[in-house]
């Protein structure tokens, strides 16, 4: 791997937020083409970081260090895209449902899914079932996403389901949930399209979900 | 000098011993009960005491193993190898006393100026005859007001209950008064001599705290600590709002079983204290927000979405017989005010009981851990609160080997020289690992170099080994515990005590930039509840957990919501109190500080 690119994907990875702004801004200066940067840079350097999560190297801390280090990146990166080149993979709205204010995990995911090329529309948390139709009809999402971590906000993903449904909008989006109290089976019960565990595993359960 | 006085605190006692006598003989001596699970041999920890003032035999050697050298620092010995050499004062921690916590903060306290709710009045009334036909209510009233008290305010099975007394047992009574305004409420009949009890209670999510306490002398008469049966319906307070929310029965059913449980408790004190019902004339009950509408019959829906607010946060009283306590049919039960949806009353109390702590111009922090911890800073003049969510793991939950704080769980580790030695509750083979065993094993092991900043087990040790590509260390082997598995300690553990411990922190260092004041301005920090107790308090603090302070500013208080449950039974002056310090504290919500994740997460890592 070139060098330039070998420091960038070590910065994720490592989530040097300075040191990745640098090599970035070096890098395109040395007439580095955008996307490779991104892909073979930031994405992958984000997707080692999920195999580190995954095998109990790095726990929630790393991951919203790289994270904040791969946002940094592509602030800079973002101009010299063309717009099939950012967010090719895919768009996701995302949000902690009504009622429910933790937003850590859903913030989480967030990232990890726009390092891995999404683009991601993050609603915020508190966020009605009509928000999420209204964003998914606005701006032609493929992907809802959605975050609750009490077992008494839990319900309000079926109703936000319920809620896309009455739009007529739920067959031309996937809908997938996590959080705590989340599991499978209840995903299959309010008739999500899937389920992660944890924010790693939302990227590949996003990317099978629109394959 | 051959005759050495030993104050002992907080109890208050004094003992004068000879030359030679131990600390723990001192305090047997004394009438305290300490705990001495080796009889003195010196070869455990639990007669573990504090001195404060004076000079003692150096530390032998059996203490500097099973104290540490940290704590042996902070003044800590055993009492069965201390002998004092002059005056000493010692202070004698709530967990080396037989007789559990309440005594410590008590003793902190001094005497509660008895001041209850409802008072005895004994009548002696000459009978009606021919030449005074006045009714029994009449009568009463007289005498009361030949007292200088109010008339009689009674509902109509109390009135007929006083009329039969009367009659039973020869124109006498004793009638439990509540002064209320311009009346005298009418609370219970009984006959001459009878006692007069109250009930404090500490509902927690986990376990009930039920104490029977004598109203005149405020002397404590039996208590219980009991599980909270709604553990049935849902492990921590949200689950069960969520069961709550599923319809009126089901909550119904959440507030019956409660006070199902609470009868059956009193039914039982009564039998073995010779009481009848009747003589239990007032009620204290503290506990979390979620438990306190639940207990009252409140609705609980919006204690479980944003933003979260109760529907009662100023003190509420309504009679007993409301939600069918089985207690003296005119008594009443008073809940101290709730701070906010998830500090509550029982926060209240704790702040109640600890108040000498709290007193002008010092700078304290009190925590309570549980599956949320409730923290409060008092510094100049001003009060704030919040709530952190530190979640189960200190209550075994979430856990590779987790289990709750019984016999066979572990709940110290030692680690040296590659060696593990685990101390178990009861003594037993382990069985699996407790809260407070999982936070110093943690310990042990950042102690040694197990673990990094990360939290990450290092490969490279004797102990750790991977299983299914994910380090564990080997705390105890299979030959070892009592069901042949081996007990491990995961770096998922590792993980969850990391968040737990962040959640804490990270709630404190909010409180302490909201006051605009360094941790080492700290200069009482109250660690409260059943955690609280047992945890390590090195441990705590090597974790970070706990800001680096010396130890001797910590005070593990025991459970002080139950002792301000029962001092607020006795004293109407704290009761007012109480609605004070509700209103005067600030309760931030950690959730909308846009500084809360950044400190999150910097607080998971060691250091």
């Amino acid at each position: 791997m070139d060098e330039k690119l070998k420091a960038i994907y070590q910065c994720i990875v490592e989530g040097d937020n300075n040191g990745v702004q640098e090599h970035v801004r070096a890098a395109l200066e040395s007439g580095m083409d955008a996307g490779t940067i991104l892909n073979e840079g930031l994405i992958a350097g984000m997707a080692e970081v999920g195999r580190l999560f995954e095998e109990g190297e790095y726990f929630v801390p790393e991951m919203l260090i790289s994270a904040r280090a791969m946002k940094s990146a592509m602030a800079i990166l973002k101009p010299h895209l063309t717009s099939e080149q950012v967010g090719f993979a895919g768009r996701v709205a995302i949000g902690t449902v009504k009622g429910d204010l933790h937003d850590i995990g859903k913030n989480l995911v967030g990232l990890m899914l726009e390092g891995a090329g999404f683009q991601v529309i993050d609603l915020g948390s508190d966020v009605a079932p009509e928000k999420f139709v209204e964003a998914a009809k606005n701006n032609d999402v493929d992907i809802v996403a959605m975050s609750a971590l009490l077992t008494t906000t839990m319900v309000n993903m079926k109703s936000t389901i319920a809620a896309l449904e009455e739009a007529g909008v739920r067959e031309k989006v996937k809908v997938m949930i996590g959080g705590a109290p989340v599991t499978e089976a209840y995903a299959r019960q309010i008739g999500a399209d899937g389920y992660a565990p944890d924010a790693s595993r939302a990227v590949a359960l996003a990317k099978s979900l629109l394959s | 000098m051959s005759q050495i006085t030993v104050t002992l605190q907080p109890v208050g006692r004094r003992i004068v011993i000879e030359r030679g006598a131990t600390l723990l003989e001192a305090a047997q001596r004394a009438g305290v009960e300490m705990v001495a699970s080796c009889g003195g041999l010196g070869v455990c920890s639990t007669c573990k005491v504090r001195v404060i003032q004076g000079r003692v035999t150096p530390p032998v050697e059996t203490e500097l193993e099973e104290l540490g050298e940290e704590l042996i620092r902070a003044g800590y010995r055993l009492a069965c190898q201390t002998e004092p050499l002059e005056d000493v004062r010692v202070e004698i921690p709530p967990e080396s006393l037989v007789a559990g916590q309440s005594l410590q903060v008590e003793g902190r306290e001094g005497r509660v100026t008895l001041d209850p709710a409802v008072v005895a009045i004994d009548l002696q009334l000459t009978p009606p005859s021919l030449d005074d036909l006045r009714s029994d209510l009449t009568r009463v009233n007289a005498a009361l007001r030949a007292m200088g008290l109010p008339p009689l305010s009674a509902g109509l099975r109390l009135l007929g209950a006083l009329s039969q007394q009367l009659r039973q047992e020869n124109w006498q009574a004793r009638l439990a008064i509540r002064p209320e305004g311009g009346a005298s409420a009418l609370v219970s009949v009984l006959p001459r001599g009878a006692r007069l009890a109250g009930l404090a209670m500490d509902l927690g999510s986990t376990k009930l705290a039920l104490f029977l306490v004598d109203l005149e002398s405020g002397a404590l008469l039996a208590q219980a600590g009991v599980m909270n049966p709604q553990i049935s319906f849902g492990e921590d307070v949200v689950s069960r709002i969520a069961y709550a929310n599923r319809g009126e029965e089901q909550r119904k059913q959440l507030q019956t079983r409660l006070v199902e449980t609470i009868n059956q408790t009193l039914a039982e004190f009564c039998q073995r204290e010779g009481l009848c019902a009747d003589q239990i004339v007032d009620v204290v009950a503290v506990g979390n927000t979620a438990m306190h509408h639940l207990f009252a019959g409140l609705p609980v829906a919006p204690l479980g979405h944003a933003p979260y607010t109760p529907v009662v946060s100023e003190p509420l009283t309504f009679p007993a017989a409301e939600i069918g306590l089985r207690v003296a049919p005119g008594a009443q039960v008073y809940l101290p005010p709730n701070i906010a949806g998830y500090v509550g009353a029982d926060h209240v109390a704790a702040l109640i009981a600890t108040r000498s702590y709290l007193a002008a111009g010092r700078t304290a922090l009190l925590v309570d851990i549980g599956t949320n911890t409730e923290i409060s800073l008092i510094h100049g003049g001003r009060m704030y609160a919040c709530s952190c969510a530190s979640g189960p793991a200190f209550e075994g939950a979430h856990i590779h080997d987790g289990m709750r704080a019984a016999p066979g769980a572990i709940e110290r580790v030692h680690l040296s020289e590659g060696q593990v030695r685990v101390v178990t509750i009861g003594g037993q083979a382990p069985v699996g690992i407790c809260g407070s065993g999982i936070l110093n094993a943690v310990a042990e092991l950042l102690d040694a170099g197990v673990i990094d900043a990360r939290g990450v087990l290092r490969a490279g040790h004797s102990r750790v080994r991977p299983a299914n590509g994910k380090a564990e260390f080997v705390l105890a082997d299979s030959a070892e515990t009592a069901h042949g598995r081996e007990i491990v300690v995961t770096r998922k553990d590792v993980n969850e005590i990391q968040l737990a411990k962040g959640a804490i922190r990270a709630g404190l260092e909010i409180l302490l930039k909201e006051a605009g004041i360094p941790a080492d301005r700290v200069e009482d920090f109250i660690v409260a509840g059943a955690f609280g107790t047992h945890l390590d308090l090195p441990s705590a603090l090597r974790v970070g957990m706990f800001p680096p302070l010396p130890l001797e500013r910590f005070h593990q208080v025991g459970n002080a919501a139950g002792v301000g449950a029962r001092q607020m039974l006795l004293s109407r002056a704290l009761r007012r109190e109480a609605a004070e310090v509700a209103r005067e504290v600030t309760y931030i919500e950690l959730t909308t500080r846009p500084d809360f994740t950044p400190t999150f997460v910097e607080c998971m890592y060691f250091t």
